[in-house]
């Protein structure tokens, strides 16, 4: 059974059609991209999976449970207890410091405990940051909290959005390398891009054009980071229906 | 296309402009309210203060000096009266408009049937005049004497009963003779007698219940005093004095001709009397200490109440509409920010932003004003049963109160907001 | 870590670390609590404060005597019957008819000291008398007799019985008095003279009686004649009567000054507490991007709910503090700049000042609160 399955989803917003018969399968451990140009319905399909939106039309199975139908309390739930997200523009809550933003990820989820929490903020290389406020740090360093906050409740998926949209190419190095981390510990990651050079280090990589899946390419060669031509290093797969 | 940026948030941003407007109008609201009650509230008070009674008193000259002394040895009369004709002179002094109710007294002595001697006061009830100024007032003991309490019948009305012999009687006196109302007593008086018919009796809780108070001009009768009368009790709307007003008073010559004139003009209780002197022959009209003194204090205490919660409340209001303009200035980082990304100097950015904040301002104050004018009429309506007049230096308070307090308010804001670089307020994720 | 301790960590964070926008919030919570404590307390205050003031009209309380003589004895055993702290002052008087060069004129013994309290209205050119063999005068006998403040005046008195002879004057009692005072009322008092009872009983040599007491009493009417009931009951031979005029007056005029600043309060108050309801709309307001995110990482509404409450309240709390503190400052400023005396503390106002504001900001913030838990976290955190 795989951890996450898309079956024919749509997201229709009146006369235009965000995400037009979608079908996806995620296995547990995998790293998948999903890459499109603007407007290509990524943002939707981020938000059907991330729990914080619901389709119009199919199903969205995690760990086998169809929750494309739970109210919007229940998403909550599911969200907090299998789902990390990394956003763009960080997110972090501004009057708290890093270590507490972490917490506040396990205060929601279960019980606060600052030990965990600054663990957290060691893996991604911030243990002596712990007590600065957002403001404090750099654009590379709070996301790098994100995705500490993400993993401190070991959810099921991480589910990057644009994770080094607003990052230097030093930064971005630095986040890709802790996804690659993330990978070898085992957890599955699902990030949305339109950076290739993100893209590109995934196991598979989801292209999304109009609403629709466009073609899906998987990296054969996938150790860690490689140069990356599209067509060539990769074999088309057959696209789901 | 200034304009049009303004008027597209005032369109857009509707909501936030219109709770910025809110509470604009709130604190205006409060602030002309509690401006127009202050300001009326002495009047108010004073009217209200009228109901101790009569607190100047006008007597002859020579009786001033002479009367109780020479009453102690059973001298009824000391032969020196007021003129009935000149009353209406009253009403045409300088503070004419100050005084609010008058009466005239004449005491004669009458004997009853049995030969008991009666003290019979004849007076105004509800004494109709119209004025040379065309007011009509309805002057008299009725509304001088607020706090009789009528035990039975009621007040009498002499307007409708016109050369009537009637009388009121006080209680005292009808439980000594035994009679009620409708009954009628027979009053002899040293030039006249007659059959007076008693519409009421009232328990003053002092000397007066007593006596037999019947219309003037019939007292008159009995004793032979046409047009004579022993005492005008005044109810004047006085200013609470002040040192000029005691200086003058002791001794008009020891202050210079200005300040004659201001104390001339001023309604101080002196002043009116001075004035009631000047209109009605051989007088000698004196503030009655008892009332004049009180009133003077209750209304400086009032008044001085009334100004401290005022400005309790003008405070009040002052702060919260600068907390809501700064907040929502402050609300504003992201869009001011991008402005100034794009180009735009700080001072079109502060006038963009200010004149935005003004015209809700302009706005919220007009409906405040007259939303506190409304809260003023409810106070006025629900204390004192009569409108609060507005006062025309309530409405520059005002403007001037929210113009610098919706400066006070968005200034540092925005020059806060200024000194912030545009890429933090853009990508600083807040 | 307690879940509780992290929930108060975040709660004191946004607090401090947030401290000038919050400041803002406590700086006009602290303006509502200070204007609801102060005028809260003027308002229970006025009463007592302004009746003080109306005690200016002197005497509202009368005694006579009833059947039999009435002795100073009997007045103040009477006037006892009234709580002291009611009781501004009492004054007997006893008139007795003397000459003044020949010419009758009616003095009055009393005690000048409780006068500046039961008639406080009176205007005295000099000074009360102090000692024994002193005199105050009106001022109507004052310009009859050409007579002022510092000269000697000779009272004579005849005493009861005492028969006419050949060379009357003599069989008068005579005593020399310093004129200390020249009385101005506007009234007839200003046709007496007055000495002190013991100066009197020394012109007479008799003890004699009390012909009036006025009294001037803290309360209001019906409390009056209660008190008057029950010395009219305890039979004395003392008939305790209300002055109507100075009574019902003041009933009026005071309710009416009472109710005009309980309508005021309440005018400023709803104004406050919607000024206060519209700042904390305005600072929950401010913070829907990060209610978003709080969801998106996995906040239930109530959480949300439960956090933000909190942190008004909290808010509310410290603002109702300082503001009570604040409002009984401004209560005792204004008590002694109008009234020049100081204001009667509340205690309970304290409590219910925090209490009211606690709650006030908490509804206040109640609804923002739910109108932003029910924003879509996905929009907020997409939309810059």
């Amino acid at each position: 059974m795989s951890l996450l399955e898309l079956r024919n989803i749509y997201k229709i917003y009146g006369e235009l059609h965000a995400l037009d018969d979608v079908s996806l399968k995620v296995e547990k451990g995998e790293w998948v991209s999903i890459m499109g140009p603007s407007g290509s319905g990524k943002s939707t399909m981020m938000n059907i999976i991330g729990c914080m939106d619901k389709p119009s039309k199919g199903e969205v199975l995690l760990d086998g449970v169809d929750i494309s139908k739970e109210s919007s309390r229940n998403l909550t739930t599911i969200r907090r207890d299998k789902i990390g997200l990394i956003f763009q523009q960080f997110h972090l809550v501004n009057y708290l410091t890093a270590v507490e933003n972490v917490m506040l990820a396990q205060y929601y989820h279960s019980i606060p405990d600052e030990k965990e929490a600054l663990e957290a903020l060691d893996r991604v290389g911030l243990a002596d940051r712990a007590k600065h406020l957002p403001s404090q740090l750099s654009g590379g360093e709070q996301q790098r909290v994100c995705v500490a906050r993400a993993l401190i409740n070991y959810p099921e998926i991480i589910l990057a959005d644009e994770p080094t949209g607003n990052l230097d190419e030093a930064n971005e190095e630095i986040v890709v390398d802790l996804f690659h981390k993330l990978h070898n510990e085992g957890t599955t990651l699902i990030v949305v891009t339109h950076d290739p050079e993100v893209a590109e280090v995934a196991q598979r990589t989801l292209v999304l054009r109009s609403g629709r899946l466009a073609k899906e390419i998987v990296n054969k060669n996938f150790t860690g980071k490689i140069h990356f031509d599209e067509g060539d290093a990769f074999r088309k797969e057959e696209i789901h229906e | 296309m200034f304009g049009r940026m303004i008027r597209g948030t005032l369109l857009r941003q509707w909501k936030k402009m219109l709770m910025i407007a809110f509470t604009i109008a709130l604190g205006a609201s409060l602030a002309s309210a509690m401006l127009s009650v202050m300001l009326d509230v002495e009047d108010k008070v004073n009217q209200e203060l009228k109901t101790y009674g009569a607190n100047i008193t006008v007597v002859p000259k020579s009786a001033s000096v002479l009367n109780d002394i020479y009453e102690v040895e059973g001298g009824e009369t000391t032969g020196a009266y007021l003129r009935e004709d000149e009353l209406g002179k009253i009403k045409t002094i300088f503070w004419a408009f100050n005084i609010v109710d008058y009466a005239p007294f004449v005491n004669v002595k009458g004997t009853l049937e049995d030969g008991t001697d009666v003290s019979v006061v004849g007076s105004w009830f509800n004494h109709h005049m119209e004025l040379p100024t065309g007011e009509e007032l309805d002057a008299g003991i009725a509304s001088l004497r607020s706090w009789w309490e009528i035990e039975s019948g009621e007040w009498l009305d002499e307007q409708s009963n016109e050369n009537a012999q009637i009388a009121m009687i006080g209680t005292s006196l009808a439980q000594k003779l035994g009679v009620s109302v409708g009954d009628t007593l027979h009053i002899k008086g040293s030039a006249s007698d007659g059959d007076f018919h008693i519409t009421g009796i009232f328990d003053a809780g002092g000397d007066e219940d007593d006596q037999i108070f019947v219309p003037l001009n019939t007292a008159q009768a009995l004793a032979n005093l046409d047009g004579c009368i022993d005492s005008i009790e005044v109810s004047a709307l006085t200013t609470p004095e002040n040192e000029l007003a005691i200086k003058v008073a002791q001794d008009p010559s020891s202050v210079t001709v200005s300040q004659y004139e201001l104390w001339y003009c001023t309604a101080y209780a002196s002043s009116i009397c001075y004035q009631i002197q000047e209109v009605i022959t051989d007088s000698v009209a004196s503030p009655v200490r008892q009332v004049a003194d009180s009133e003077g204090a209750i209304l400086e205490k009032t008044k001085l109440l009334m100004i401290l919660i005022t400005i309790l409340s003008l405070i009040g209001a002052a702060l919260g509409i600068c907390n809501l303009v700064t907040a929502s200035v402050m609300e504003r980082s992201s869009e001011i920010g991008l402005m100034k990304a794009i180009g735009a100097q700080n001072g079109a950015i502060s006038g963009l932003v200010l004149t935005e904040i003004f015209i809700t301002a302009i706005f919220g104050g007009v409906i405040g004003f007259f939303a506190g004018f409304g809260f003023a009429q409810i106070i006025g309506q629900t204390v004192f049963n009569s409108a609060i007049t507005l006062k025309p230096m309530v409405i520059p308070i005002v403007s001037i109160l929210v113009v610098l307090v919706t400066l006070a308010g968005s200034i540092p804001a925005i020059r806060m907001l200024l000194r912030l670089r545009p890429a933090e307020v853009l990508h600083g994720g807040r | 870590m307690k879940k509780r301790q992290m929930y108060l960590r975040m709660i004191t964070a946004s607090l401090m670390r947030r401290r000038s926008r919050m400041l803002v919030a406590l700086l006009s919570i602290a303006i509502g609590a200070t204007i609801l404590s102060g005028l809260v307390t003027i308002y229970y205050d006025v009463p007592r404060q302004m009746g003080a003031q109306f005690r200016n009209y002197g005497a509202n309380m009368i005694f006579t005597a009833s059947d039999e003589e009435m002795s100073l004895d009997d007045v103040h055993q009477s006037a006892n019957m009234i709580p002291s702290d009611d009781l501004i002052g009492m004054t007997p008087y006893r008139y007795e008819n003397i000459r003044i060069r020949e010419r009758p004129i009616v003095v009055a013994g009393t005690d000048m000291e409780s006068i500046k309290l039961t008639s406080p209205y009176w205007r005295i050119q000099g000074d009360y008398p102090a000692t024994s063999e002193q005199i105050l005068i009106g001022a109507n006998v004052a310009e009859s007799f050409r007579l002022k403040v510092g000269d000697m005046l000779t009272v004579s008195y005849t005493p009861e019985g005492a028969v006419a002879t050949d060379e009357e004057t003599v069989l008068d009692n005579m005593i020399d008095f310093e004129i200390t005072g020249i009385l101005d009322t506007g009234g007839s008092e200003e046709d007496y003279v007055y000495v002190s009872l013991e100066d009197l009983e020394t012109l007479t040599e008799n003890k004699g009686s009390i012909d009036v007491a006025e009294l001037s009493v803290q309360a209001n009417s019906d409390e009056l004649a209660g008190y008057a009931d029950k010395i009219n009951d305890s039979g004395l031979p003392v008939l305790a009567k209300l002055v109507k005029r100075v009574t019902a007056s003041e009933t009026t005029v005071l309710s009416k000054l009472q109710a005009l600043v309980l309508l005021v309060t309440v005018v400023v108050l709803a104004l406050t507490m919607i000024c206060v309801a519209t700042t904390m709309t305005a600072v929950v307001a401010e913070r829907r991007k990060e209610i978003g995110l709080r969801k998106a990482i996995g906040a239930s509404d109530s959480s949300i709910i439960k956090e933000f409450i909190g942190e008004s309240m909290l808010l509310g709390g410290l603002g109702g503090i300082f503001g009570s503190v604040l409002g009984f400052i401004f209560a005792q400023q204004v008590s002694i700049h109008v009234f020049s005396s100081s204001i009667t503390f509340q205690p309970l106002l304290i409590p219910i000042t925090i209490l009211v504001s606690v709650l006030v900001t908490g509804l206040s913030s109640l609804m923002p609160i739910r109108s932003a838990t029910e924003v879509d976290p996905a929009l907020v955190l997409k939309g810059e």
